[in-house]
């Protein structure tokens, strides 16, 4: 029954994003920086030959793309499309609809957010077929610029989206409780900018990886020589985790004992 | 077999006097001692905070839900369905307390509380069929209740251009579309037009007839509750001034009323029918008295003409609803 309850109201949940701001998010954001690379290596033409037969051509293409989508686009994207998708509700003064619907507030608050990480997994998804894309439309569209040989480390690449998707996962459940909590838009965006800019100003603090909103950006430069962060990859995924949870369980709290449902 | 016997006789809930009622729920909704305080505000004092309302939908009824703006009749329906949290008292629904039974409840119920709550960017069938995957209902049924409310014209038309008496209308379709037992409509005809105010009538009349929904409707229009209800409560500073058929609304409706007599001696006619009618006074050059029936009436005049006294004029002036509706609240 429950499950049934569950199945029902992702189904109502991912409904009412057709059309929405938030949806269309998803799209612009996922193919923003694999554009502007494309559109990049279109003005730089000459270089491609030679990057493209390069034997580490897809590590180095990944790496680029992910550069600004790490540090700046998916913080963005998490913070904006969560904070969106839960505005519907207040937008559409709608929350008294939902909370007299038959069911669980339990199966509301597990549904909607269900529903804001799907969304979140069609932006990993289609930045990566984005980045896939991208770098083969200049060898289909220039006789000059060939396919490029290297092996593509599809596998690789899986698990490091993975790791990018656990480390959004704090930021997502925090504006998703936020965004709840206040009806104000502003405030849940306001506040999410601006812990992401503190995580940004963090990253050289050794102890910079029990920030939250910090996650997307060490799982990006953890390679980096410069980075001062002390811990391993898979600390910084159980700290990912560990924040998610604990924002869930404490926005569940606060969302199912709301004196005021609508 | 006691236990067996109590689950056969249906659930039961406290009432008033904290004793538990058994047996087939008389109320498709009932409140006790319901008490809600805003914070800041002391109950029923300042706007709508409530005090001790007790109120009895009868199942199958119009329950016509009356008392001026920010008299409580928002707060009371929101503590009914849930959206607010009880602070004191119990609200029973269908005979079961709902506290404790919120989705079994929740599914027998359509409501429509302000505001309409629909999706802007969606069509007027995508809103529907939000609400058609929760309540599990045929998809057929989103056609049907188009053509009811009558927007099937305008089911692919986004809501958000919708004027304000379609989206009344698609928010009733809304409550409707899982042929509820119980309709909590609060404030349902704002917006409408004056046609579109019959029409939504008309329906809420077919509906409770036809297929016996009982309908809880709140309004601050007289008027209005007045051509739709059977059963009347009013509600004023949080607290139910009145509660009881419309019938009884008009039996003080008749008590309200007053006689006013002109005869050839005022004087010496007061002084006959003082002993009679203690209230009876002059006032602008006639006697005034209380409405009395009809048999009284006559008779008095009789015994007037008796005591030579010539009567001229005898009229009975009731009040209006309106007017104790107002004397009501003004006290």
């Amino acid at each position: 029954m429950l499950i049934g309850d569950s199945v029902r109201c992702f189904q109502s949940e991912w409904l009412k994003k057709k059309r929405s701001l938030g949806s269309w998010l998803i799209v612009v954001g996922a193919l923003f920086t694999p554009t502007i690379i494309l559109a990049a290596g279109m003005i730089h033409r000459s270089k491609l030959p030679a990057l493209y037969a390069a034997s580490d051509f897809w590590t180095s293409y990944w790496r680029s793309s992910w550069e600004s989508m790490a540090i700046f686009f998916l913080p963005m994207a998490a913070i904006l499309v969560t904070s969106l998708i839960v505005q519907i509700e207040y937008r559409n003064n709608a929350w008294k609809q939902v909370n007299t619907t038959p069911l669980s507030l339990t199966t509301i608050y597990f549904s909607k957010l269900a529903v804001v990480l799907v969304l979140m997994a069609e932006f990993f998804l289609l930045f990566d077929v984005a980045v896939y894309a991208s770098a083969i439309v200049p060898a289909i569209l220039f006789m000059d610029v060939s396919y490029p040989g290297a092996h593509l480390p599809l596998r690789e690449f899986a698990v490091d989206t993975a790791r990018y998707m656990v480390a959004s996962l704090p930021i997502v459940v925090a504006q998703y409780v936020l965004s709840l909590r206040f009806r104000n838009f502003l405030v849940p965006v306001g506040v999410g900018f601006m812990t992401w800019v503190g995580a940004l100003a963090a990253l050289s603090w050794k102890d910079g990886y029990i920030l939250p909103y910090i996650y997307t950006m060490l799982a990006y430069l953890r390679d980096d020589p410069k980075t001062r962060i002390t811990v391993s990859p898979f600390q910084l995924n159980a700290w990912a985790v560990g924040y998610a949870l604990c924002f869930t369980l404490a926005g569940y709290l606060l969302f199912v004992n709301k004196a005021q449902k609508g | 077999m006691r236990t067996a016997l109590k689950e056969l006789r249906g659930p039961h809930f406290p009432h008033a006097d904290g004793r538990l009622r058994e047996g087939v729920p008389e109320f498709c909704v009932e409140t006790v001692g319901l008490c809600y305080c805003y914070a800041g505000q002391g109950s029923g004092e300042h706007g709508s905070g409530l005090t001790d309302v007790n109120l009895q939908v009868p199942k199958g009824c119009i329950y016509g839900f009356l008392g001026p703006n920010g008299a409580g009749k928002t707060t009371t329906l929101r503590l009914v369905l849930g959206l607010l949290r009880k602070q004191q008292g119990s609200v029973a629904l269908f005979g079961r307390e709902f506290s404790k039974h919120r989705i079994a409840c929740l599914a027998k119920i359509g409501s429509l509380i302000e505001s309409p709550s629909l999706y802007e960017h969606l069509t007027a069938t995508e809103n529907l069929r939000v609400m058609q995957k929760i309540h599990r209902v045929q998809a057929s049924r989103i056609r049907d209740v188009l053509e009811l409310i009558g927007l099937s014209s305008t089911r692919n038309k986004l809501v958000g251009q919708f004027s304000l008496g379609m989206k009344q209308r698609l928010s009733i379709g809304l409550a409707l579309l899982h042929e509820p037992s119980l309709l909590i409509l609060d404030e349902a005809t704002n917006g409408l037009d004056p046609s579109g105010i019959i029409e939504m009538r008309e329906l809420l009349k077919k509906l409770n007839r036809e297929n016996g929904v009982t309908i809880l409707i709140s309004s601050h229009l007289l008027s209005e509750i007045e051509k739709l209800a059977n059963q009347v409560g009013i509600i004023h500073r949080g607290r139910l001034l009145f509660q009881g058929t419309l019938g009884q609304l008009r039996e003080r409706q008749q008590e309200a009323g007053i006689v006013t007599l002109g005869t050839s001696d005022d004087l010496r006619a007061l002084q006959f029918l003082s002993a009679q009618v203690p209230e009876a006074r002059i006032e602008n050059g006639c006697i005034t008295m209380p409405c009395l029936s009809s048999e009284r009436l006559a008779r008095m005049n009789r015994q007037l003409v008796e005591q030579g006294i010539d009567v001229y004029k005898l009229v009975a002036v009731q009040s209006d609803l309106e007017t104790i509706f107002m004397d009501m609240v003004s006290n």
